[in-house]
């Protein structure tokens, strides 16, 4: 096989989305739609059949040299290991059907073209991300995501909120690419190359200080990315985009290239303990706000949001326990599963008359069984019940985190299994909410394209059973993923101690799903205030923010701008340009148009040289 | 380059060229004075050319006899006769309008001033250089010597001229093309 | 050696300012135009004058350019004249003062 054949992958898109960008307006909506499902199926169905050169150390290779100056050089190339060809894999799969699904959802919008140019041109970058083999490369599509994400929150932009929402998502997470930026340089600086596998291999030489230092700085840009504390306050807003955006992006795969790039630079990320250390604490506290938060959330895709951002965190904790397997499992588990209730949420909202507020939701079981069949089983994955993907996926980062046996890894640990608890009690508060009790919405609903509803049960199937992809061996699995990563679980816990952990997490389940049962079963019109209005504000980050940058910001701007900019400079320029004006006015009356009086100008100026010469001459 | 030096040998040619050259100056310099003080363009047009023949007597003079030749042709023959034309076609001559145009006194005051200290001037510039106040040899150019240089040395000169010549009588047809539109007005005006 | 070289340059200035004296003080253009051509013949004068002097040749040659360039010049200004004419039906240059400040 070809190796060069992989950059169809990314570059299928890449086509589908710049063919969309230029002629798509012109084309019928259907036709558009078609080009941008097929271009990434077609990448799908390439990642497939490039399967085997993901196998062992993976293949690189090199399209052309992108930039090159002195010591300096990046390519375009590609690092096909077993960790991007998984990624890969998942991306486009996932992709291809959210692209489905989207040609149905957004039959009836009048931008299809600019949508769809915007959602391949993000697979593309995606892509870019996963399968570069060097950082700048990585870089580029780090900064792609960021823009298409941008471009899709704020599709509708001609509300004011959605196009906000984009740009703080945007401003947001360009903070953490900073960071990113500065680990590129800085990396560059150290070894004088941006090759990743080069990077990883001689990672042991540096200095145990600038180690942990280069880690923070990367996990400062994963953060960003994967709207971790504290740069998590873009990610609720983000869901002002059109759900299958929000499926795609915010669930599925941007939201964990922060995850994928820990993962990627792992080997010289596991070389700092304070890094992490700090990496597991920073996903470990995610987990636990997200989850709080998205117990009073009311909006639905707000609720869906802050259960994403909480699952990362299990992958940021996954990583800082030192199990890129755990993590990469969790990330597609939870990929799946997001993506389907994400989906399954867009059809919600279409049923419920594009409603959004589950308060005014409910009943919707008897209105279409399909759907509630399918969310089901999201939040199934999503709360962990036993046997499902998210269940085992979750289940491995835990026992991970509780092998290592210190006593910070314990308080990683019992945070962990409080997140799963409230997991399980906010997906089911979810559940009971839109699908149980009486109908509480007012408008009557309209009905569901077939694509919408055909694509789900594939991702249904994905995530139920998503947790045969690394079946621990306790079930008699053989932990496919772990190998095939090559990162052996290395957890080797007591048959008694194994078990008992899994019945702990089962009473966690069952006691989230309990209290959210009493509760909820019955709507009981929750009051907002208090310590609600408080989670629903996502612990009023946002107005921190706000008090603690973004005013002093302003204020700064508003002096740079009324003294610095109106008073200084463009008093000073105002002033020269009057003064030349006025002046400009004498001179003005010099032009009289008058051949005659120019040409005695010519002769005065004449008698001036002259004069000249005969001064010279006299001298 | 072969330059043709004759010494020359009669005296009674050379006093005779000297007072013949004075009488010639101050031809030119009256006819001048005359031409651009009239009022009427076609007075003025007739003294210039007499200065004109005035001046190519003075090249004959300083020794360049087909200089003196086309000063006569070509400015005395053709532009003048040019100027003619022109003035007879744009009917200047006889409109009392003519009279408005020529000079008073308030417009010639600043000018004499301006023209009076540049002589002033020069004639001291020419009088300080002293290398100047030799006289000039008797001394003319053959047509043969002038035909060599022009084609020879400055053979490149002369195409470059002649395109500008070949340029000038493009543009002078485009400027002086009557247009369309305003002959057919002149027609209407006519009517 | 018939005159001293001054007395030529003399001669030349006088013819010169002359046409710089009608330059600025008609108004006519035809009159500008005819005092452009004395200007430009007391220029004449100086280089055959100088061409005498030295007993060099070029000086001529210079001259014949002038010419050439004296009659290129001289149909494109009257070309302009008549146009000029035709759009004002004058040949005042003071009626020519579109480019006012």
């Amino acid at each position: 096989m070809n190796p060069l054949l992989l950059f169809m992958i990314p570059f299928l898109p890449l086509l589908g989305g710049v063919f969309n960008a230029c002629c798509g307006s012109r084309l019928p909506q259907r036709l558009v739609a078609a080009v941008a499902v097929l271009s990434v199926a077609g990448s799908f169905l390439f990642s497939l059949l490039l399967w085997p050169l993901g196998e062992g150390d993976g293949t690189r290779t090199v399209l052309f040299s992108w930039l090159q100056s002195g010591g300096f050089t990046a390519d375009a190339g590609i690092l096909f290991d077993p960790l991007a060809a998984i990624m890969t894999l998942m991306v486009t799969g996932v992709a291809t059907l959210i692209h489905l699904y989207a040609a149905g959802y957004m039959e009836h919008d009048e931008n299809q073209a600019r949508f769809f140019a915007l959602l391949n041109l993000f697979v593309f970058a995606m892509l870019c991300i996963v399968l570069a083999d060097n950082l700048l490369f990585l870089f580029l599509g780090w900064e792609g995501v960021g823009f298409c994400s941008y471009g899709l929150i704020g599709f509708w932009y001609r509300k004011t909120e959605n196009a906000s929402a984009g740009r703080k998502a945007f401003i947001v997470t360009r903070i953490g690419d900073l960071f990113f930026a500065i680990a590129l340089l800085w990396l560059f600086r150290e070894f004088g190359t941006i090759l990743i596998e080069q990077i990883n291999a001689r990672a042991g030489e540096l200095d145990p200080l600038l180690l942990t230092v280069l880690t923070l700085l990367l996990l400062g840009g994963a953060c960003g990315k994967s709207a971790q504390l504290p740069l998590m306050t873009w990610l609720p807003d983000a869901m002002a985009g059109p759900t299958p955006v929000s499926a795609l992006i915010h669930a599925a795969t941007m939201v964990t290239a922060g995850v994928y790039l820990l993962c990627r630079m792992f080997p010289l990320v596991s070389l700092s303990a304070t890094g992490m250390a700090a990496i597991a604490l920073v996903g470990v506290l995610t987990a636990l706000y997200a989850a709080s938060c998205a117990v009073a959330q009311r909006e639905i895709k707000r609720v869906l949001a802050y259960s994403t951002m909480s699952q990362i965190g299990y992958m940021f904790l996954a990583v800082g326990v030192g199990s890129v397997s755990g993590a990469m499992f969790h990330l597609l588990t939870h990929a799946f599963f997001k993506a389907l209730l994400f989906m399954g949420a867009g059809c919600v909202i279409h049923l419920a008359g594009d409603e959004n507020d589950i308060y005014r939701m409910g009943g919707l079981k008897g209105k279409s069984p399909q759907v509630f069949w399918l969310f089901l089983i999201g939040i199934l994955c999503l709360a962990g019940t036993p046997l499902t993907g998210g269940f085992f996926s979750k289940d491995q980062i835990l026992l991970t985190a509780f092998a290592r046996g210190d006593g910070f890894s314990a308080i990683l640990w019992g945070l962990g299994v409080l997140t799963a608890g409230l997991t399980s009690f906010y997906s089911f508060r979810l559940l009971y909410l839109v699908f149980f009790g009486e109908q509480r919405q007012a408008e009557k609903g309209h009905a569901l394209s077939p694509l919408m509803l055909w694509t789900l049960p594939l991702l249904a199937l994905f995530g139920l059973f998503g947790g045969l992809l690394n079946l621990p061996h306790l079930f008699g699995g053989h932990q496919w993923l772990s190998d095939w990563l090559g990162q052996p679980a290395g957890v080797s816990l007591a048959l008694g101690a194994e078990l008992g952990l899994l019945l702990l997490m089962l009473i966690f389940f069952g006691g989230g799903w309990l209290i959210a049962h009493l509760r909820y079963r019955n709507y009981p019109g929750d009051e907002q205030a208090g310590w609600r209005s408080f989670l629903l504000a996502g612990w009023q980050f946002d107005r921190l923010y706000e008090f603690i940058l973004v005013r002093p910001y302003r204020t700064v701007c508003r002096f740079c701008w009324q003294g610095g900019e109106r008073a200084l400079i463009d008093g000073v320029m105002e002033g020269i340009a009057r003064l030349c004006l006025h002046w400009g006015g004498y001179a003005r009356k010099l032009t009289t148009g008058q051949v005659a009086f120019y040409l005695q100008g010519f002769a005065w100026g004449l008698l001036l040289i002259v004069g000249w010469f005969l001064l010279s001459a006299v001298k | 380059m072969t330059i043709t030096r004759r010494a020359s040998p009669v005296n009674g040619f050379t006093t005779m060229a000297t007072v013949i050259f004075y009488i010639l100056g101050t031809i030119t310099v009256i006819a001048t004075l005359l031409a651009i003080t009239r009022r009427n363009p076609v007075h003025a047009v007739i003294y210039l050319v007499n200065s004109f023949f005035a001046l190519a007597l003075l090249f004959y003079l300083l020794g360049a006899p087909l200089v003196a030749a086309w000063e006569v042709i070509i400015y005395a023959g053709a532009i003048m006769v040019l100027f003619l034309f022109i003035i007879m076609m744009l009917e200047l001559a006889p409109t009392p309008a003519a009279d408005r145009l020529g000079p008073t006194w308030w417009q010639w005051l600043p000018v004499l001033l301006l023209a009076a200290a540049l002589v002033a001037c020069t004639l001291l510039l020419i009088g300080l250089d002293t290398s100047a106040a030799q006289g000039i040899p008797h001394w003319y150019a053959t047509p043969r010597d002038f035909g060599y240089a022009l084609f020879g040395k400055y053979a490149l000169a002369v195409e470059v001229v002649s395109f500008q010549l070949l340029f000038a009588a493009v543009g002078a047809f485009y400027v002086g093309k009557p247009e369309a539109r305003s002959s057919k007005q002149a027609e209407e005006e006519g009517r | 050696m018939i005159v001293p070289l001054e007395h030529v340059l003399f001669l030349s200035t006088i013819l010169f300012v002359l046409g710089l004296g009608c330059v600025l003080a008609r108004r006519n253009l035809i009159m500008i135009l005819i005092g452009v051509e004395i200007m430009l013949n007391a220029v004449g004068l100086t280089l055959v004058g100088a061409s005498a002097f030295w007993q060099q040749v070029d000086g001529q040659i210079m001259v014949i350019f002038l010419m050439a360039m004296t009659s290129a010049e001289v149909s494109i200004s009257l070309a302009m004249v008549v146009y000029l004419n035709r759009r004002k039906g004058t040949v005042d240059v003071r009626a020519f003062d579109e480019m006012r400040g």
